[in-house]
């Protein structure tokens, strides 16, 4: 393959032949082309070359418009204009930065102008690419400290009370993400807040109220954790009892909510997110689901799973809008199985969502006969996301979240009474 | 997949209508709409869906700043989006902000 590509402008006026014989004896592939052409035509049809060969007759400026095109395409080759008689006219290109032949157009001066103008269109798309590189390492690098400081905001270690399991699955599609879990003590670590929330959109736009909404959360649950009021319950419900811990999670729910909506409800940011907060002695759980993906209750017998509805819409988008509590109670053996939507919407390469129903066949199909751990649970539906994704690119962050309580060792049914909150 | 955005005026109401995935790499197009739109100052923006196969977040949070974006007398509507859309949209609670209607 001839290691120079010359573009050869066919405009008036012609090469003479001398120099045609001259390009044909090189070691060179000539591409026939002219200005209008190369000013005019889609840019995925424009060749590439290292060298454009034009008459000095041309206009100076319309040559630097087509290598403007030609750039734009990848390379830009390096102009050399030839000339008989028209000394002005080259004169007018040399000052425009190009190259130049002149009679005789002996094949061995040809060539070697030529080749050394190809050797420079070629350092040329080196420097580019490298500063091209270099720029996009040091994007990379910003993106990878990004990284590492939203990683300081997801929880180093879970707090996991005895008698519990609780195992994450957290990946993210890119470097940052708009997913995040959290789990932290309340009440004098009598209670367990537990956090799955995703942060609508992706990138780093996500990762910066992802920082926010977390902390939000976390610093107002923390900090109204000594106040031990009665909560109402579900509207409408005769249950009204008092229930511990349910007043850090109504505060942090509403006052994130309406944070968000008083200073940020222009960029239209908001998180669904499901925040439970679980009393490790009895296995009770008041819970608010703003706009979140269900999460399934799973219980120890392969029952069919019960999904935690929304009691609320998403936090973020309705300013002074109602968050109910909701209820469920984990006995020994039964799994809490919290996600995002990353996992029912895992795609293939053929573009097929996993899916809800999908999600609840393996459940069904896994759990009968044999009691699942948490870590059961993560795992399957994270091979199950895998094997579904196959080499198509993960979209979504995927964050899996399971709260376990074991069975106790003495025995499959030992301790099965059902708890009252 | 691509998504095809396009808007255009009838009687008080603009109308955008959408076709392909809503998501990330799709949604700037529509919040360029939407900015479009919303200075056409029309009493009803009408988001017609029923083309729409695929809403992700991002998706959603074009629907949060379509609200945001035009004045608040203006209706904002989303019309005949496909059940598992209509769901994504309910379950967020944007439907309590946003008209859904069938069409």
């Amino acid at each position: 393959m001839p290691s120079t590509t010359v573009i050869v402008l066919g405009d008036r006026p012609a090469p003479p032949d001398t120099l045609l014989a001259a390009l044909r004896t090189m070691d060179a592939e000539l591409v026939a082309g002219d200005l209008a052409q190369l000013l005019n035509a889609p840019a995925e049809l424009l060749p590439r070359a290292d060298v454009l060969l034009a008459p000095a007759e041309v206009p100076g400026e319309s040559v630097r418009a087509a290598v403007r095109r030609l750039r734009r395409w990848g390379a830009a080759p390096v102009v050399v204009v030839w000339t008989v008689a028209g000394f002005a006219a080259l004169e007018a290109h040399v000052r425009l930065g190009h190259d130049y032949l002149v009679p005789p157009f002996l094949p061995a001066l040809v060539a070697a102008r030529l080749l050394s103008c190809s050797e420079r269109a070629e350092l040329g798309r080196t420097l580019r690419e490298a500063d091209a590189r270099a720029e996009l390492m040091s994007y990379e690098k910003e993106l990878e400290i990004g990284r590492e400081i939203q990683a300081g905001f997801l929880p180093e270690a879970l707090p996991v009370p005895e008698g519990w399991e609780i195992d994450v699955r957290f990946r993210p599609a890119r470097q940052v993400a708009g997913d995040f879990y959290d789990v932290f003590e309340l009440v004098h670590r009598r209670r367990l807040a537990v956090v799955v929330a995703d942060v609508c959109d992706k990138g780093v736009g996500s990762a910066l109220f992802m920082a926010l909404i977390r902390s939000l959360l976390r610093h107002t649950a923390e900090q109204s954790g000594l106040q031990h009021l009665m909560a109402a319950g579900r509207a409408g419900s005769s249950r009204r009892i008092p229930v511990v811990g349910a007043t850090p999670l109504l505060n942090a729910v509403t006052a994130t909510n309406g944070y968000l909506t008083r200073n940020h409800l222009r960029q239209g940011y908001f998180a669904t997110l499901f925040f439970g907060v679980l009393d490790p002695a009895t296995g009770s759980l008041v819970y608010i689901n703003g706009g979140h993906n269900p999460p399934l209750l799973l219980d120890a017998d392969g029952g069919r799973p019960v999904a935690l509805d929304v009691t609320g819409p998403a936090v973020g988008v309705l300013p002074d809008c109602v968050y109910t509590l909701g209820y469920a109670q984990l006995d020994p053996g039964d799994t809490l199985f919290v996600f995002t939507d990353g996992v029912p919407e895992a795609r293939c390469p053929d573009g097929r969502f996993l899916g809800d129903e999908r999600m609840l066949d393996l459940l069904a199909e896994a759990r009968p006969g044999r009691p699942m751990t948490g870590r059961d649970v993560v795992d399957m539906m994270d091979r199950a996301v895998r094997e579904h994704t196959g080499s198509a690119e993960q979209h979504d962050d995927v964050t899996m979240l399971a709260l376990h309580r074991p069975r106790a060792a003495r025995g499959p049914y030992a301790g099965r009474r059902r708890a009252v909150a | 997949m691509p998504l095809s955005v396009s808007l255009s005026i009838e009687g008080d109401t603009t109308v955008i209508e959408l076709a392909g995935e809503l998501d990330a790499s799709t949604a700037p197009d529509f919040h360029q709409t939407i900015e479009k739109a919303a200075g056409h100052g029309t009493a009803t923006v009408e988001i017609r869906m029923a083309g729409v196969g695929y809403m992700a977040s991002a998706g959603l949070r074009s629907l949060v700043f379509a609200q945001q974006k035009v004045a608040g007398h203006v209706t904002v509507k989303v019309v005949g989006a496909i059940e598992p859309v209509a769901r994504t949209i309910r379950t967020a609670g944007l439907d309590r902000s946003i008209v859904l209607t069938d069409g």
